[in-house]
């Protein structure tokens, strides 16, 4: 075996260890940090003690960031999911299908902060509401739309796109075709997006900061009432010198939250009907 | 007296501004089986699929006229017009279903009656030759049949129907000798019923089973006839360059 070949196979056994290790090591770490402060109170309480948060819970953080991950997760999946639909199936036009490609490349790459002053500008300044549940979905929705677009896009195209035309070519519409054929092959992917999605919209702390994410907050019981999250949590607590122990403990509960999504969107996309 | 199915008049094809096709002329006789033979890019394929109009969904734009039975494809609604004229593609193309949802995934969407479902199911796959080699599984995934056995499926899925003509591009260039010969021997079969139109890159092919053959070029219709015509004494010196090169 030559030399080059040696050292192209041991880099790529290396990189892969690297991954593996890295992953392995950043969730290890938290559980490691976190699990001292995790405790069943912590989970089902709110922030308590002065400062704010030295003792107590996350509960309002962990359904704040839940509720807003999800409805966004919703919007943002049903919109991704008919823009990737007619990019891929409807858009015959290559001219019109480039210009929407660079449009969400371009949203994709938009920092994450610049979204939260959009969504601060639009709906708190420019249509009046309050910091609020419904604010900070609506933002987090914009930003999901492109990320979870271009994946279902890419994984409709892979996945669909001869069987779609071999069911055309029966004499059977496109929309029925989408929902009894395209769909149901892709769920597993459709559905790996937007957990990807959700769990992109629930790390996100810059867009919440501007939009509803506060201090404190009760579990919301309507969309316009603020939220507490996860993220926001955490940088408060890291931010203002808080507590650490309660931050590692609270980005282990996000951590484990992020799995449990991504792991339920996995089992849903694999589930078959033979 | 030849009894015409189809009939092309001026169809031009083009992708933007690239022409594909340029005034294709021609004719399809009822129930026989017509060979499109020809380089690779000649458009061969594009003009199969300009045939029930897939090529629009490949972004293809038509010019020209088609008559099926003497109506313009045009002014034919397109569901008519491709449970009419059916299609199976160069790659077998099953759907991620069990073998009998396969089969009655069109018959369900058109409104059969459940209980004769399944005798759609039957009598397709015993045209098809595959009836014997499924009727214990026909509850498995589809994509678990060998490739030959889904190219059978995928024609009998086409014929679920009720088509009167199947265009095929090139069913058999993923399949071994045996598969190739069962899918021959079949399609000889199916003409009785079916009029078939096939591209194909295979000559041997053309020669067993067509009777009429095509002969393109660069988007256009160089000569066409009976198959012994035309294998045996083609006229133009390009279709004879073409099966000289293709024999050697």
């Amino acid at each position: 075996m030559k030399i080059k070949d040696i050292i192209f196979k041991s880099w790529i056994y290396i990189s892969g260890i690297i991954v593996v290790v890295v992953t392995f090591g950043v969730f290890l770490y938290f559980l490691y940090k976190g699990i001292k402060v995790v405790t069943l109170e912590f989970i089902l309480e709110a922030p308590g003690g002065m400062p704010l948060g030295t003792e107590g819970g996350v509960f309002p953080a962990i359904m704040g960031s839940l509720m807003s991950g999800l409805l966004s997760g919703l919007i943002g999946g049903l919109l991704g999911l008919c823009t990737s639909i007619y990019l891929v199936f409807y858009c015959n036009n290559k001219k019109n299908q480039k210009y929407m490609l660079h449009a969400l490349q371009l949203l994709a790459g938009i920092p994450s902060v610049i979204i939260g002053l959009f969504g601060y500008t639009v709906l708190i300044v420019g249509l009046g509401l309050n910091k609020s549940l419904i604010s900070v979905t609506l933002t987090l929705t914009v930003m999901i739309i492109p990320f979870i677009a271009l994946r279902m896009k890419k994984a409709l195209e892979e996945t669909s796109k001869d069987q779609f035309i071999c069911s055309l070519s029966l004499g059977i519409p496109k929309g029925y075709t989408i929902i009894h054929l395209v769909i149901p092959n892709a769920l597993k992917y459709i559905m790996t997006s937007l957990g990807l999605g959700i769990v992109f919209a629930m790390g996100a702390t810059a867009p919440i900061m501007f939009t509803g994410a506060v201090i404190i907050a009760g579990v919301p019981n309507k969309l316009t009432d603020p939220i507490m999250a996860l993220p926001y949590h955490l940088y408060v607590l890291v931010n203002e010198g808080i507590s650490i122990e309660m931050a590692y403990g609270t980005a282990f509960v996000l951590i484990v939250l992020v799995l449990l999504i991504n792991l339920i969107c996995h089992f849903i996309g694999n589930f078959e009907d033979v | 007296m030849k009894e015409i199915v189809l009939k092309t008049e001026d169809l031009c094809v083009s992708y933007g501004q690239k022409k594909i096709l340029k005034k294709i002329n021609t004719l399809f006789e009822k129930n026989k089986i017509t060979a499109i033979i020809g380089p690779s890019g000649c458009g061969k394929s594009t003009f199969l699929k300009s045939l029930n109009r897939t090529v629009e969904e490949y972004g293809g734009n038509m010019e020209g006229k088609i008559h099926l039975n003497n109506v313009n494809i045009m002014d034919m609604p397109l569901q008519n017009l491709r449970k009419s004229v059916g299609m199976v593609f160069q790659l077998p193309i099953v759907f991620p279903f069990s073998i009998y949802n396969n089969m009655i995934y069109a018959p369900k969407y058109f409104g059969e009656k459940k209980e004769k479902l399944n005798d759609i199911v039957i009598k397709n796959l015993k045209k098809t030759g595959l009836y014997d080699e499924v009727k214990d599984n026909l509850k498995m995934m589809a994509t678990k049949l060998s490739g030959g056995q889904q190219q059978r499926l995928a024609i009998a899925r086409c014929l679920t129907v009720n088509p009167e003509i199947i265009l095929l591009d090139e069913p058999c260039s993923a399949l071994d000798i045996k598969n190739t010969a069962n899918i021959e021997n079949m399609l000889l079969e199916l003409k009785n019923e079916y009029t078939i139109i096939i591209v194909t890159h295979n000559l041997s092919q053309a020669k067993r089973i067509a009777d009429n053959v095509i002969f393109m070029d660069e988007g256009q219709i160089i000569e066409e006839g009976n198959q012994n015509e035309m294998f045996d004494n083609p006229v133009n010196v390009r279709t004879k360059e073409y099966l000289m090169y293709m024999r050697n």
